[in-house]
């Protein structure tokens, strides 16, 4: 196909899923399976769209544009909506389609017992959501992101209050509300300055105007907010307050979506902004800023996920502790850290769907939700196990799986930036990361169990295929590193390194080819297997001291912060948002 | 630019904010953000107005003359009112489905003070 003829299907990877979002709830009257097959089909529609971009965006390295009825650029001013599908953005947006479709099948094992009405509705939302996810990988304008954040933040209140019976539900749908809504004013007037002052709203066209007029305080206060914004979306400390609630109420395929998806939003949008719109010669502290904010993330989020009790709160605390790791890998801005970011943004959304899952199916056929009241599966859920190990292995970057290979690319680009301090944060991120999930592991399966378990019910097929298929997902992407990184993730860093090429792409509507980078990524090097080991033992060492010792008190101190008051949750935030607007404005040496 | 909106906005976003952070009241919480949504649309109203501003589309004006000969008057900026009929149009729907949780909360737990709603802590 010729790129116009790709361009101008690209608005219906997105209206594939608004479409079946229409019809499900109008089916699910008659029956709750046909709308999650209707809403399976509608994602099988999206990925059929983007798998035929794929080839040109990959392999051609370019940017496929297109501008809603043809309103195209005029003089390098975007008049129209557009679209760009760059290399990276379609990473995420086959990735939010593809494991929607493996979401939607485990739901309709894992949620078969619900009403008709109720499992149509679902279906709605689920599909509102991803295509809100789809369309802000998508989009080439700050304002239509903005639409897209909007669009998912809607659908995702109504899913985690999804439960509307259980009041854990409805207060953390209130958290989420409140904490989202202030981050929605950040962005709404951050991207209303950089209005104001560059007359775009074209991530190409900024780009271009920044460049060429320079910035003025009110670029850097609008910077400031859209990156708070995006920051809350993303679950990066101190705006995560909403996440481990919201994962802790919602339905298990829905905390899959939340974590391994939903929060990629906020990285991707953040990854946009500080590569791709904001050159970085300004003297503007951005990378610095999200450095420290990944960094914190990355060790505060692991240490409070090694406190938790509940299955699903540990694992959303450890969704905070891997947007850190992603945001830290963006922040090198160098080729090694942001392609290994890319890559490690699709191997989390394999990995930390494949573990929600999992701790989906333990509760959903146990009925137990902490830790304390489960052990000895081991032998009872072969099954569950191994897929729990297997999550495990690839977040602690065991060779051959996925985590391995995008974590040393990481460890590159912060050697090769020569931030040896970030590397050792990064690091002590990574060992407390696998204690609490190794101290997971043994509680539920090995340790030893005083009374039996009640009813239990079966594993339901559709839920065994999905953890097939994201386990074979986990290691097929780690199978093939130099290929995945040369062929997919390179070009991605690519696009957000190179940003006068992508908006030539975008604005000039000319065929470019982003430049090659060359990342070296094998399974042999002795610094990797090295870091694997010393995660590994160090790890393993903490989750045995805190399985028979307890949990530390900074530990217990940091938890102690999290009141579970909206009040102080909405203060944190709004903290958050002063000290990065002020960090950006007085380190500002432009 | 209308300098006196831009503070009136400021004050109704702090006075949201201030809301948002010491009342406990559920439906208080929902009023606070309401009033920093608004603060937010006469923000961007007054951004839009810039005196001597022409509309934003004539970048070839025809020969001889220039954008502000075609346009007589001050011309407001579309694009910034769009942003405020979207932002509208969201912030009726974020309401409604914050004022269902609330009712949903009153119902379940007999009352909507936020620090009798906190289950979920640490």
């Amino acid at each position: 196909m010729s790129d116009a003829a790709l361009g101008s299907i690209l608005p219906l990877a997105v209206a594939c899923p608004l479409l079946g979002a229409v019809i499900c709830p109008i089916v699910g009257r008659k029956s709750g399976q046909l709308a999650l097959a209707i809403a399976a089909t509608s994602l099988i529609g999206s990925c059929v769209v983007l798998g035929l971009e794929a080839p040109k965006v990959f392999g051609g390295r370019t940017v496929i544009v297109h501008f809603m009825g043809h309103w195209t650029p005029v003089h390098g001013h975007a008049l129209g909506i557009g679209w760009a599908a760059d290399p990276f953005g379609l990473v995420f947006a086959l990735a939010a389609a593809v494991i929607g479709v493996v979401l939607v099948v485990y739901t309709m094992s894992a949620m078969a017992a619900l009403g008709r009405g109720e499992l149509g509705g679902f279906a709605c939302l689920f599909l509102i959501l991803d295509a809100g996810l789809i369309g802000a990988a998508l989009t080439a304008d700050l304002f239509n992101l903005f639409v897209w954040f909007e669009v998912a933040a809607i659908a995702s209140y109504a899913l985690t209050a999804f439960y509307l019976d259980r009041p854990m539900a409805l207060e953390a749908a209130f958290k989420i509300l409140v904490l989202t809504t202030i981050a929605s004013f950040a962005i709404f007037v951050g991207a209303g300055f950089l209005y104001q002052d560059h007359g775009a709203l074209n991530f190409a066209q900024l780009h271009d105007s920044i460049a060429a007029h320079g910035l003025r305080t009110a670029d850097v206060v609008a910077l400031g907010l859209l990156l708070a914004g995006f920051a809350t979306k993303a679950g990066l400390i101190p705006f995560h307050a909403w996440l481990p609630d919201a994962h802790t109420a919602a339905p298990a395929p829905v905390s899959a979506m939340f974590s391994g998806l939903m929060v990629n939003l906020g990285i991707v949008a953040i990854a946009r902004l500080v590569l791709q719109v904001f050159p970085s010669q300004h003297g503007l502290p951005m990378l610095g800023l999200l450095m420290g904010a990944g960094l914190l993330s990355a060790v505060v989020g692991s240490a409070l996920a090694l406190g938790q009790d509940n299955l699903k709160r540990l694992l959303a605390f450890d969704t905070v502790a891997q947007m850190g790791v992603l945001a830290v890998g963006f922040a090198t801005a160098e080729k090694s850290g942001v392609t290994g970011a890319a890559y490690h943004l699709a191997n989390h959304v394999a990995f930390k769907s494949l573990l929600f899952l999992t701790a989906g199916a333990i509760i959903h056929t146990l009925g137990v939700e902490n830790l304390s009241e489960m052990g000895n599966l081991a032998r009872r859920k072969p099954f569950l196990f191994a897929a729990f190990l297997l999550g495990i292995a690839s977040i602690a970057g065991v060779p051959p799986l996925n985590g391995y290979s995008s974590r040393n690319l990481i460890h590159e680009g912060l050697i090769s930036t020569h931030q040896l301090w970030a590397l050792a944060l990064l690091a002590v991120a990574e060992i407390l990361t696998f204690a609490a999930l190794a101290k997971a592991a043994w509680l539920m399966f090995l340790h030893p169990r005083g009374q039996p378990y009640g009813d239990e019910r079966p594993l339901a097929p559709g839920m065994t295929l999905s953890l097939l298929v994201l386990g074979v997902l986990c290691l097929a992407f780690g199978l093939v590193p130099a290929t995945l990184s040369s062929r997919v993730m390179a070009p991605a860093a690519s696009g957000l390194l190179h940003p006068s090429v992508y908006s030539h792409g975008v604005l000039r509507a000319a065929a470019v080819g982003l430049p090659p980078l060359h990342v070296h990524s094998s399974f042999v090097s002795l610094e990797g297997l090295l870091s694997t080991g010393i995660t590994l033992l160090a790890g393993g060492f903490v989750a045995s001291h805190v399985v028979r010792h307890g949990v530390p008190r900074p530990v217990e101190m940091l938890r102690g912060l999290h009141t579970g008051s909206v009040n102080d949750y909405a203060m944190y935030s709004v903290l958050g948002i002063v000290v990065g607007v002020a960090v950006l404005r007085l380190a500002w040496t432009g | 630019m209308i300098l006196f909106n831009y503070f009136a906005a400021a004050a109704l976003f702090c006075l949201g904010l201030y809301a948002v952070i010491t009342r406990r009241n559920l439906i208080k919480i929902v009023l606070g953000l309401s009033l920093m949504e608004s603060s937010t649309y006469l923000l961007m109203v007054s951004l839009a107005y810039r005196s001597g501003s022409t509309a934003p589309l004539l970048v070839n004006p025809p020969k001889g003359q220039t954008p502000s000969s075609l346009v007589h008057g001050n011309v407001a900026d579309p694009v910034l009112q769009n942003f405020c009929l979207t932002a509208v149009i969201i912030g009726v729907a974020v309401t409604g489905v914050f004022l269902t949780v609330v009712v949903r909360i009153a119902q379940h737990y007999n009352s909507i003070d936020a620090d009798d709603i906190r289950a979920m802590r640490g």
